[in-house]
């Protein structure tokens, strides 16, 4: 398919000023839910196709067919440039890509135990396994879900600059759903597992040991305080700490939205943003995490981009277009969820790094205030850097101590205030909130993480 | 061989393949859909894409054991394959006792006037780029406004066959389109976003939307935090039917009700809110974006009365799950797309108007919040509600006074529903969704003061 791209674009002459990407996708993967003891998907999917992108005379012509022969990709091809000519009046900004950017190479997702080699039983077995326990711990217990999801995909890339990339990415996930009721008391509690890799990401995870492990929580939640309302003092667990800084300030820091001007980060390189023992990361070359991968949807190799660094904002996510736009390189984060859609500057793994205190130092010098813990995710308005997240627990902090255990509640914040207001940054970070993150349609795995972290004046959503 | 060009072909193949390799049921679902979208970014048009959005899912029943599978490429090869997958699926997945059968149905389904209009189709995009155009300029309160936004043309044409007899066609068109406003003074951020969407070109009200973004990003200018307090707080149409719709969908389908998480459960013939509150669901509504003439399994629905005074009247059903909660089928199967299982889901409600203006609603409101396009969001199966405003404003005697921002709104979905003071005689109808102004007696406000 590759050598078929490359002949394609070089039979197509443009001027050194315009570009055209081909983009082959094909992925497939499969999934299981058992729900309240039954089946209630089990499903195998194939999505494949080619992605036409022409960017002329400073406007975009995107297209997408299922069809991936010769002919019809170089109609797809003609059909793009003639909508990004056909659109250019329409434009005075200027657009480009720059020519100093060209990658060649393959890249893969390491696997030690391919999925696609394991029986369905044994992936069953799993999701059953852990289910049955959690269901059977309690009559409180009203439904117990859980699932298993595998995907494959394989991206091949060209562009008329000299980029020719094939890179494949796999992803397995185990998921468990457990929701508790008392009367109009309803409390969930929500995990997975797994990452970019094989079996062996969830071999060892114990379906027995994590179905009790919720079905427990779930009952504790029931017994649960209120959650308090107000601006208040909040200590984050790294689940917490990984969504938090995804909403507050990752999205913030994608360059499309910093040229659309919908951006409050825009204009903040080398200023600084946050507190001075802060350093903010995203790694998508840490082997084996959600978000990791090799390279982008545009073919740019990735590598790990450092958003703070003490308090100072350094960089932004790129795609071959913003990185044009705003004078800087590329670092690969030019992420399009499947054939069909046109990459989009995205996160990978984003994290906190790490600080030197303990949960107990953190207490002590919060006093009062609340522990949250395992988020169920967030959204953020990056133009407006209003923020918002949830947990699914946490724990009153009183006089310095971590007390009685509370229920879900969400939090609101301002990404311009919440790293000036970071007073305690905890020991050791983990890559904690496995998540899918939304934009514009579009869903890619992503990890969110930290250590746990102390910020002031979050405005907790309680009904007490 | 290749399906491209007959989806109704490739459904029935589908059937007949799966029926030959051993299945007891089959059933395919086809979409042939098509968009053309016009991209919008600081003000100008950025982009024109054209993709196709078609796919194939394929249930299949074996022994009462379960395969499903999906695909996007229409060879045979791969139609075959995908068949072929969710039939082994079905041999080894655990069977489903309380699975009776794919739905049969032989009631003619209705013409649903407005549900495809032609000049959707024929609009050029260069006659569709002048409309978003008008409605830019609508938007540009200032010089420096800066407009964000996508509109789409498009239209999907939708066969399901089954084994046991159902085959339904459809054709819906589609127009739709957001804009996102940032107005900036200083330091001082105002940010809107506005949308509309129709089946029918004529009955797009594109001008609207760059208008009602740009007006609402400038009144969003000096927003303040405020004090946590108990508020009551007043709903726009918008904001009301976005508050209400969730809580009830997922408080009253019959797949919920059965896993015992729906918020309504055992709840037929019970008051679940104010008596105020009447909603019924038309799935034949002219025009309605989510208007069907049939479900997702291709059964021919009706109009349902779902609260009346308060009272909850019925669950809404698909097959699977009518004869686990003791109902007919109500022909509400819904699926997020080609590669997902049906689960029940409301078409086009209306939530039905009460008697005070909806002036007179605001005029009586001491101290208290006014929400526009900013509905109270609730979270799937949880009941607790911690929601922040996204667009919201002070109000204190009658008058708003100023945007908030970092605000929480704390309740429960069971409150919402019992907390309804009143609902304005004025409705407004959304793309066949109808709503009135909804004021709530009090909330626990989170402000960040």
């Amino acid at each position: 398919m590759l050598d078929t791209l490359e002949e394609i674009i070089n039979k197509i002459q443009l001027s050194n000023r315009d570009f055209l990407d081909i983009r082959y996708g094909y992925a497939m993967g499969e999934s299981f839910t058992v729900r309240n003891g039954r089946f209630d998907s089990v499903s195998n999917q194939t999505t494949g196709g080619i992605a036409v992108r022409a960017l002329i005379d400073n406007f975009w012509g995107f297209t997408t067919i299922v069809k991936t022969d010769r002919e019809s990709i170089l109609k797809a091809a003609n059909k793009a440039i003639k909508m990004a000519r056909a659109g250019s009046k329409y434009t005075k900004q200027e657009r480009v890509i720059c020519d100093d950017w060209v990658f060649e190479g393959s890249g893969s997702t390491k696997i030690e135990i391919d999925p696609r080699e394991i029986d369905k039983e044994t992936k069953f077995d799993k999701i059953v396994q852990a289910e049955k326990t959690a269901r059977e711990y309690s009559d409180s217990i009203v439904e117990a879900s859980s699932s298993y999801q595998e995907s494959h995909s394989k991206e091949i890339i060209v562009n008329n600059k000299g980029t020719k990339v094939s890179n494949e990415t796999h992803v397995i996930r185990l998921i468990k759903n457990i929701v508790g009721r008392q009367g109009v008391k309803m409390q969930n509690v929500f995990d997975s597992a797994g990452g970019a890799g094989g079996w062996e990401l969830v071999e060892k995870w114990d379906p027995e040991k994590e179905g009790l492990k919720s079905a427990v929580l779930v009952e504790k939640l029931l017994m649960a305080r209120e959650p308090p309302s107000g601006k208040m003092n909040i200590i984050m667990d790294p689940s917490l700490t990984g969504v938090f800084i995804h909403e507050a300030f990752g999205h913030a820091c994608e360059a499309d939205g910093i040229i659309a001007k919908n951006s409050i980060l825009e204009g903040k390189i080398n200023k600084q943003v946050g507190v001075e023992g802060i350093n903010v990361y995203d790694d998508p070359t840490i082997p084996n995490l959600r978000g990791s991968f090799e390279y982008d949807s545009e073919g740019t190799k990735t590598r790990k981009r450092t958003l703070v660094e003490n308090g100072i904002l350094k960089e932004y996510f790129h795609t071959l277009e913003t990185a044009t736009a705003l004078g800087m390189e590329p670092n690969g984060s030019g992420r399009a969820m499947n054939f069909n859609v046109a990459p989009q500057a995205r996160m990978g793994n984003t994290y906190v790094d790490n600080g030197d205190m303990t949960l107990e130092e953190i207490a002590e010098i919060t006093k009062n205030g609340v522990y949250l813990k395992d988020s169920y995710g967030g959204y953020v308005v990056p133009a407006k850097g209003q923020f918002y997240f949830t947990c699914q627990l946490g724990y009153f902090i009183e006089n310095g101590e971590i007390t009685d255990m509370m229920g879900n509640v969400g939090m609101s914040g301002m990404t311009l205030e919440v790293l000036q207001n970071t007073y305690a940054i905890g020991k050791q970070w983990e890559p904690a909130f496995e998540g899918s993150c939304g934009k514009g349609g579009q869903w890619v795995p992503v990890i969110g993480g930290g250590p746990n972290l102390g910020v002031s004046d979050l405005v907790v959503g309680g009904t007490n | 061989m290749s399906f491209d060009e007959n989806l109704h072909e490739l459904a029935e193949y589908v059937v007949k393949y799966g029926l030959s390799l051993g299945a007891d049921q089959v059933e395919a679902y086809t979409l042939y859909g098509s968009a053309k979208s016009v991209q919008v970014e600081r003000g100008a048009i950025r982009r024109f894409t054209d993709i196709s959005n078609s796919g194939l899912g394929i249930r299949i029943i074996k022994n009462k054991s379960l395969g499903m599978a999906s695909t996007t490429i229409f060879t045979k090869e791969s139609i075959e394959n995908s068949v072929k997958s969710a039939y082994e699926l079905a041999q080894v997945s655990p069977p489903d006792q309380n699975f009776n059968s794919l739905p049969f149905d032989d009631k003619p389904s209705p013409d649903i006037p407005d549900r495809f209009d032609q000049a959707v189709i024929d609009i050029d995009v260069e006659e569709f780029t002048e409309m978003i155009l008008q409605s830019i300029q609508q938007a540009q309160i200032t010089d420096d406004t800066i407009i964000s936004g996508n509109f789409t043309t498009g239209y999907g044409k939708r066969f399901i066959i089954n084994s046991l007899g159902i085959d339904r066609t459809s054709t819906q068109s589609s127009v739709g389109g957001y804009l996102g406003v940032k107005i900036e003074e200083g330091d001082d951020i105002g940010n809107a976003y506005y949308y509309d969407a129709s089946n029918v070109l004529s009955k797009f009200e594109y001008e609207k939307i760059g208008k009602v973004a740009g007006e609402r990003a400038k009144k969003m200018l000096g927003s303040k935090k405020i004090d946590t307090a108990v508020l009551p707080v007043l709903l726009d149409p918008d904001s009301t039917y976005g508050t209400i719709e969730p809580i009830l969908s997922n408080g009253i389908n019959a797949f919920s009700v059965f896993n015992r998480t729906a918020f309504f459960v055992d709840k037929i013939g019970d008051k679940i809110a104010d008596d105020k509150l009447n909603i019924s669901d038309d799935p034949f509504y002219p025009g309605g974006t989510d208007s069907a003439p049939f479900d997702d399994e291709g059964v021919v629905p009706q109009k349902l009365k779902l609260v009346e005074n308060g009272i909850l009247q019925t669950y809404i059903t698909d097959s699977y799950t009518a004869p686990l909660v003791g109902l007919e089928n109500t022909g509400h199967a819904s699926r997020s797309s080609f590669s997902s299982g049906p689960r029940p889901t409301p078409y086009t409600l209306n939530i039905e108007p009460g008697e005070i203006s909806k002036d007179n609603l605001l005029e009586e409101l001491k101290e208290g919040i006014l929400l526009i396009g900013s509905p109270i969001g609730s979270r799937g199966s949880n009941p607790q509600i911690s929601a922040q405003i996204n667009q919201g404003f002070f109000v204190k005697n009658g008058e708003i006074l100023y945007p908030v921002k970092n605000t929480v709104i704390g309740s429960t979905v069971f409150d919402i529903y019992n907390k309804i003071e009143n609902l304005s005689k004025e409705t407004e109808n959304r793309n066949g969704h109808q709503a009135p102004w909804m004021l709530l007696k009090d909330l626990k406000v989170s402000g960040g003061k």
